[in-house]
């Protein structure tokens, strides 16, 4: 990394923010970043991940201000209209309240941090630069007597036309003993300039209570994305979790797992189609604190063109945590040779009675199946997709959320579509 | 419908078929037997267009085109069915979506209208019932976690689904028990029709007792050694390929 972050810029637009409930978070916040930096390739975690072009996206648009526009209504219908989901808006990390006061069921309580009286944590890798530029976020409660009729839409929106542009959003979710939701987490992005959003979202679940979560990332290749989700699990609590990401730059997801009840299950999947010069990286970690409880994750990608991905899981059973059964899987095709993922398994076992297994594969499109199939009438070019189809579509048959696995599907056709157009070239 | 001239083929380098010639007529069932290593999964394999597989002479004509001239897919459409030895599995493509996709090709290669879902269904069903087939296996990932006698019967539904001019079945008694065996002989003798040939592919007689042929070959280093009728089965059974070696090298 040979970019640093410009401090007295930063500081400058974080003193030029509204002094409201956050102010002192956000100083606190700068404080931290100032003295720790963010992360770069000689942190282990990070080793793949160059955020060089992060950085200078971001001084970019602080040199030039710090401005923040709005996004069209027309490009934020496109996406809400093409899911039937009950929307919130963050536009450009601005919280659209209109959104946020259409939204009135029993159960369910939307808030805005900078209105609660706690601050929102920054103590993990650009969590502090979230909570340094967080305009406002979302403090999402949720208790037993929820009944949605549709699953909650959570849309990161983002448009860079005049110039670059940084935005930062922040989810908290409560779930309160027993109660139930779902969510999707939409990415989205629009314009012709360069972006970075950065977002923190944080999911606690008391004891019994379900969160079925989503996250569809389809931004512009002008913009860059990384995200943090951080889950906390009590007694039998259960989450249950899909991430695709089709589209973007540069984009880092951090998963962070916490196991802290018995009974508990933790199933998570991600899909990533990448082409062109796209850098994805998706880095999870389950901390299995009490015992007995599942954690099983399944990640797959299809890289093609100079495609970079990372996937790097790691599990860690911490002493006591028995009758821990943790499980994970990886697969990769790579359809040029100029494609590299690099895949990590990682186990850390400290408890005796634990069952844990991992696996990963990295391979190209089976010679002997499409073979198999041409001597069946299908073209050469009608097989690849369908065995691509039918490898990316086992992440789509086991994402939480019923009703959009059908959008989805459309979602994975188009990207793999473009996948192999751009594998010919 | 197929001339085989003098045909030369290698893998890797290897010369498996070494001036192989075959003539075969509508309505006819051929044998194809021979010693591990003879090259008769060669001879299948390059019929059915495998480009791991070399032609280094020789020709094939197939309803008077070149068949070496056709990509897999145009053979297959064109009426060329080749029943692998080892089935591939194909997770997560569904069974009844290739067996669906594979007789469109050809419909549409024919100039026909795509079939229609439930004319479909009940073709499949139909068919598999004739092979003693559940039609849960419709709805599995082609070949997954099939068992060995599934596999060749799933070979054998498709086959029936497609309706091939010419019909090469490699291997397909091998694995298999003898109930299995007998719906899946069942399932080809059906299929036999003056305007089809088929091409039966064994390492053992016992297949024959099934699937009566009309020819026998024998096949060893490359080449056809010896012609005959069915009896020609009989006597390879009774005095194994031994023989042969001699006979080829001399």
């Amino acid at each position: 990394m040979k970019s640093q972050l410009t401090i007295d810029a930063l500081r400058s637009a974080v003193g030029s923010m509204p002094n409201d409930g956050l102010a002192a978070a956000r100083d606190a916040a700068l404080k931290q970043l100032n003295k720790r930096g963010l992360p770069n390739l000689k942190d282990e975690d990070w080793k793949y991940t160059d955020l060089d072009a992060v950085i200078r996206i971001s001084n970019e648009w602080l040199a030039a201000g710090a401005k923040t526009s709005l996004v069209a209504v027309s490009e934020i219908e496109a996406v809400t209209s093409s899911l039937d989901l009950d929307w919130l808006v963050i536009g450009n990390g601005t919280i659209d309240a209109d959104s946020v006061a259409a939204l009135q069921r029993p159960g369910l309580d939307i808030g805005l941090l900078s209105e609660l009286d706690s601050a929102p944590e920054f103590d993990a890798p650009l969590a502090d630069l979230n909570v340094a530029l967080l305009r406002d976020g979302l403090s999402i409660n949720i208790t037993a007597d929820f009944a949605a009729e549709r699953p909650l839409g959570i849309l990161h929106i983002d448009s860079a036309d005049a110039g670059v542009s940084v935005s930062q959003t922040r989810v908290a979710i409560n779930m309160a003993a027993g109660a139930q939701a779902s969510f999707v987490e939409y990415h989205a992005s629009s314009g012709t300039a360069a972006h970075y959003a950065n977002s923190v979202v944080d999911i606690d679940l008391t004891a019994d209570s379900r969160v079925d979560y989503v996250r569809l990332q389809d931004r512009s290749a002008l913009h860059s994305q990384t995200g943090r989700l951080r889950v906390d699990l009590s007694e039998r609590s259960q989450f249950h979790h899909a991430t695709f990401d089709f589209g973007g730059d540069l984009i880092r997801n951090d998963l962070d797992i916490q196991i802290n009840g018995g009974d508990c299950l933790a199933a998570f999947s991600g899909l990533y189609l990448a082409d062109k010069d796209q850098h994805i990286d998706n880095h999870t970690r389950v901390d299995h604190r009490v015992g007995p409880a599942r954690s099983e994750q399944e990640y797959r990608g299809i890289l093609s063109g100079s495609a970079r991905c990372v996937w790097n899981g790691k599990a860690v059973v911490h002493p006591g945590a028995d009758g821990t059964d943790a499980n994970q899987a990886n697969h990769n095709l790579l359809l040029s040779d100029r494609s590299e993922i690099d895949a990590k398994p990682e186990l850390e076992i400290y408890a005796d009675d634990v069952k844990c297994s991992h696996g990963t594969t990295v391979g190209q499109l089976d010679e002997a199946a499409l073979f198999y199939l041409q001597t069946r009438g299908i073209d050469k070019s009608t097989a690849r997709q369908l065995m691509m189809r039918a490898f990316a579509q086992k992440i789509v048959d086991i994402s939480p959320i019923l009703s959009i696995r059908e959008s989805i599907s459309d979602l994975v056709a188009k990207r793999l579509g473009q996948l192999i157009t751009g594998a010919g070239q | 419908m197929l001339e085989i001239k003098n045909l030369q083929a290698s893998v890797g380098g290897n010369e498996i078929l070494r001036g192989l010639s075959l003539d075969i007529k509508p309505g006819e069932v051929h044998a194809i037997m021979g010693p591990n290593g003879s090259g008769k999964s060669t001879l299948a394999q390059v019929i059915a267009g495998n480009d791991a597989y070399e032609v280094t002479g020789g020709s094939v004509r197939y309803e008077n085109e070149d068949l070496l001239d056709l990509d897999p897919e145009e053979r297959a459409r064109r009426g060329v069915f080749l029943g692998f030895q080892y089935p591939v599995e194909i997770p997560g493509v569904n069974n009844a979506y290739l067996l669906k996709a594979a007789l469109n090709a050809k419909r549409s290669h024919e100039g026909l209208d795509e079939i229609d879902a439930f004319e479909f269904l009940k073709l499949a069903k139909e068919k598999m019932a004739l092979l003693d087939m559940d039609p849960k296996f419709l709805n599995r990932g082609v070949n997954e976690g099939f068992s060995g006698g599934e596999k060749k019967r799933n070979e054998i539904l498709q086959m029936a689904v497609l309706e091939p001019r010419l019909a090469v079945l490699d291997e397909t008694d091998s694995g298999l028990d003898i109930d299995a065996l007998r719906s899946v002989a069942e399932g080809v003798n059906a299929l036999r029709h003056p305007d089809r040939a088929i091409i039966l592919v064994t390492h053992y007689q016992r297949l024959l007792d099934y699937i009566e042929p009309d020819f026998v070959h024998v096949l060893s280093g490359g080449r056809i050694v010896r012609s005959g009728g069915k009896s020609l089965a009989l006597e390879l059974e009774e005095k194994g390929y031994d023989w042969l070696k001699e006979a080829a090298n001399g």
